[in-house]
């Protein structure tokens, strides 16, 4: 039902194009193949059926590499490395690689093919993307990227178990722990609390625990800042919980593991990806018993902020199919496929469709989807793309802070300790 | 007409002896330009790469033994030495001993032997992402069903791969698990092949099932099982596969093999200088191994 409503929705949204928009060409490069390098993501595995509505409007073929992140970015670091044409269209998150990417020449600036009134559809409209997110994309004047969703962590917990053990719904980050000891002390059977354990996992879900108990990841002067006293109780506290009410092996966990221990009913609270909505909805219940919304601000501070990304998409510098994979690009972050994808959980970054009709429906279909895009709305205003201390090599300082938690939950130092002895090994990032 | 024939026979043999000289050359060419292109260059070229130091988006500067300098003096270069050399020992040590027991019972049992060593072969037919990705779901501490298999006999829960204590224990019996029927096969063979005339002197001589074992199979099984020990040994050495889907090097750095620090440095930092120093190390560590299994082999050969 609902798929057909957004059909007909994407379909009249066709009709009503203007002229002009009719008029262009979309099979001018007609015979050409595309080839995708993909992170396995929501957007890509819509991607495998929807790119057949690409070459049926195009007459381009579509070549599509999914991997897992970590194969994912190996695979491209590889292939680019060398300078690889094999590669036309690849996902990018601009927050965490576009420094390093851009120095290495790896992106097509698209900015100089968004103002060709030849090879840009006049209702393409860039100005429709979210300006946080066109920032985020576009690097030094270069723009890297054009963006396909929009996501970040967010509260998840269980209405009915709350309901049954007489507790409120956390209204600050400090009612976390409180909730999670009286959910402990009401059904000592019931799993409690679950997030990211992994390394290299932990900054995006750690980060809004950090924030919104005052704390930073940079000192005023612009040094490391994990071992300020506030950036220590956020460590602590997200430490903790995983080591006192996290599940058995957690330090190994990342959003599969989470949303599979949320999904089956097994833990009661997590702060888990926005991206992983849709997934857990799709276990049996979940959709009527969870409740979802931004991790809630700071009982002192009154700070809000959460983490928001976004991902997009890239044409590599070393494509021999440029005009082709700009033809791909202009479609898949079209009005009306995004519209599509809003179906699979996808938050649409173009606000012409987060305000349109489809998603309104759709979210208004279910409590729960209206909470999920109320959040979406709300990381969009006040969250922040930056989620480790001043430097330009993202991964490698992810993994230090990573690591410091790690030690935390492994009993091995405490929370100030593994805090500044992190920010040691983050300076000489810098 | 004899002293014709007698002429031709050393031309015909000169023939035949240059004949398959030319043939032996050309067979062998192309398979020599294919390890030089696919062996031999890359590992020039990665020898010239830890010469560098290497930055994306900047030029490479050449730096001379710079990079192993820095391994020397870096703290997860010794740890992840450690990790790989426990992993290698831990796990030569469990498959040559299972691979002994299971070969030698395989060699005294004909029950359904075919049947049998299809199933053995089996493990080790599988790809690492499959053994990673069954020992996620088996031995994930709250989901897997190996601590549900354990409680219903009383024991567990244990944390397996996300304790640091147990994780490099739980990854060389996972690896254990995959190739002691390899080794199995290889002592099947090689006990078959072992003359049994010794074996019988040994019986009538009076010496019992053990003093056999010690004194006659297993010094015949020698040369076999360095063999076998030799082949383990390439494969634990470089081992990354099942450690990067299951644990990812952690928890914390409890399992950061150098394989995996160097996949890291490289893939992950973009460090790819130090990560080819590395792997020049790793490699050095791996012929040296080869090369002193070569000397044990030849010192138990009989």
């Amino acid at each position: 039902m609902l798929r057909r409503t957004l059909a007909a929705l994407a379909a009249t949204a066709m009709l009503a194009m203007p002229a002009a928009a009719q008029d262009f060409n979309w099979r001018a490069q007609e015979g050409r193949t595309v080839t995708l390098l993909l992170n396995n993501h929501p957007w890509s595995q819509a991607m495998r059926e929807l790119s057949t509505e690409f070459t049926a409007r195009t007459g381009i073929r579509v070549r599509m590499e999914i991997f897992n992140e970590e194969q994912f970015r190996a695979r491209l670091t590889t292939l680019m490395q060398g300078r690889s044409a094999d590669v036309d269209v690849f996902m990018s998150l601009p927050s965490r690689e576009g420094a390093v990417f851009k120095r290495a020449g790896w992106y097509t600036d698209l900015a100089p093919l968004i103002a060709d009134r030849a090879r840009t559809a006049p209702d393409f409209n860039y100005e429709d993307f979210g300006a946080g997110m066109r920032q985020q994309a576009t690097l030094d004047g270069l723009v890297a990227t054009l963006p396909i969703n929009q996501e970040g962590p967010l509260f998840y917990w269980r209405r009915d178990i709350f309901q049954r053990c007489g507790i409120p719904e956390p209204r600050f980050v400090e009612d976390i722990p409180e909730a999670a000891a009286k959910l402990r002390a009401c059904d000592a059977n019931q799993g409690v609390w679950a997030a990211r354990g992994l390394r290299g996992a932990i900054p995006y879900a750690l980060t809004g625990f950090i924030n919104n108990l005052g704390g930073s990841y940079a000192t005023p002067d612009g040094k490391p800042g994990l071992c300020q006293p506030a950036s220590v109780r956020g460590i602590e506290m997200y430490a903790n919980l995983l080591k006192d009410y996290g599940p058995p092996g957690a330090l190994n966990h990342t959003f599969t593991q989470v949303i599979e221990l949320l999904g089956q009913g097994r833990v009661a609270m997590v702060h888990e990806s926005s991206n992983e909505f849709a997934n857990i909805v799709r276990f049996p219940g979940r959709a009527q018993d969870i409740g979802v919304r931004v991790l809630p601000p700071g009982r002192e501070t009154g700070i809000s902020r959460p983490v928001v990304i976004g991902w997009g998409l890239a044409i590599s510098a070393h494509s021999r199919q440029r005009d082709a994979a700009w033809l791909f690009l202009q479609w898949a972050t079209s009005t009306e496929v995004q519209t599509r994808l809003v179906q699979n959980g996808v938050a649409p970054p173009r606000a012409s469709v987060f305000q349109g009709p489809a998603f309104t429906n759709w979210t208004n279909e279910l409590p729960i989807r209206r909470a999920w895009a109320d959040a979406l709305v709300e990381i969009g205003r006040t969250g922040t793309g930056v989620y480790q201390t001043p430097t330009d090599r993202i991964p490698e300082a992810r993994d230090i802070i990573g690591n410091a938690v790690q030690q935390v939950v492994l009993g091995r130092a405490s929370a100030r300790d593994a805090a500044c002895a992190a920010d040691a090994d983050l300076a000489r990032l810098q | 007409m004899s002293t014709t024939v007698a002429a031709d026979a050393p031309m015909r043999s000169a023939r035949a002896r240059r004949r398959p000289t030319a043939s032996f050359k050309w067979m062998v060419i192309p398979a020599l330009l294919f390890a030089a292109g696919m062996i031999v260059l890359p590992f020039f070229w990665a020898i010239w790469l830890s010469a560098q130091e290497t930055m994306i988006g900047g030029e490479p500067r050449f730096i001379g033994l710079g990079n192993y300098q820095r391994l020397l003096a870096d703290e997860e270069f010794w740890n992840g030495f450690r990790l790989t050399m426990l992993l290698w020992l831990l796990s030569l040590a469990l498959q040559l001993v299972a691979g002994t027991w299971l070969g030698l019972l395989l060699a005294r049992s004909n029950a359904a032997r075919g049947l049998v060593r299809t199933v053995l072969v089996s493990p080790f037919m599988l790809p690492p992402v499959v053994i990673g990705m069954m020992a996620i779901v088996i031995l994930d501490p709250g989901l897997g069903v190996a601590n549900w298999l354990l409680a219903r006999i009383g024991l567990g829960p244990l944390l397996f791969l996300a304790d640091p204590g147990t994780v490099m224990l739980t990854v060389a019996l996972i690896d254990t698990w995959q190739w002691t029927p390899f080794v199995a096969l290889i002592v099947l063979g090689g006990y078959l092949s072992l003359p049994r005339d010794v074996f019988e002197a040994a019986e009538i001589d009076g010496a019992d099932a053990w003093q056999r074992f010690r004194r006659v199979t297993l010094p015949l099984l020698a040369p076999t099982l360095v063999t076998a020990a030799v082949l383990r040994s390439v494969d634990l050495l470089r081992f990354f596969d099942v450690i990067y889907i299951t644990t990812q090097g952690g928890p914390g750095q409890s399992s950061t093999t150098l394989n995996i620090l160097a996949y890291r440095r490289g893939f992950e930092f973009f460090e790819f200088g130090y990560a080819a120093a590395l792997m020049v190390t790793l490699s050095a560590i791996v012929f040296g191994s080869v090369l002193a299994f070569a000397r044990i082999r030849r010192s138990v050969a009989w």
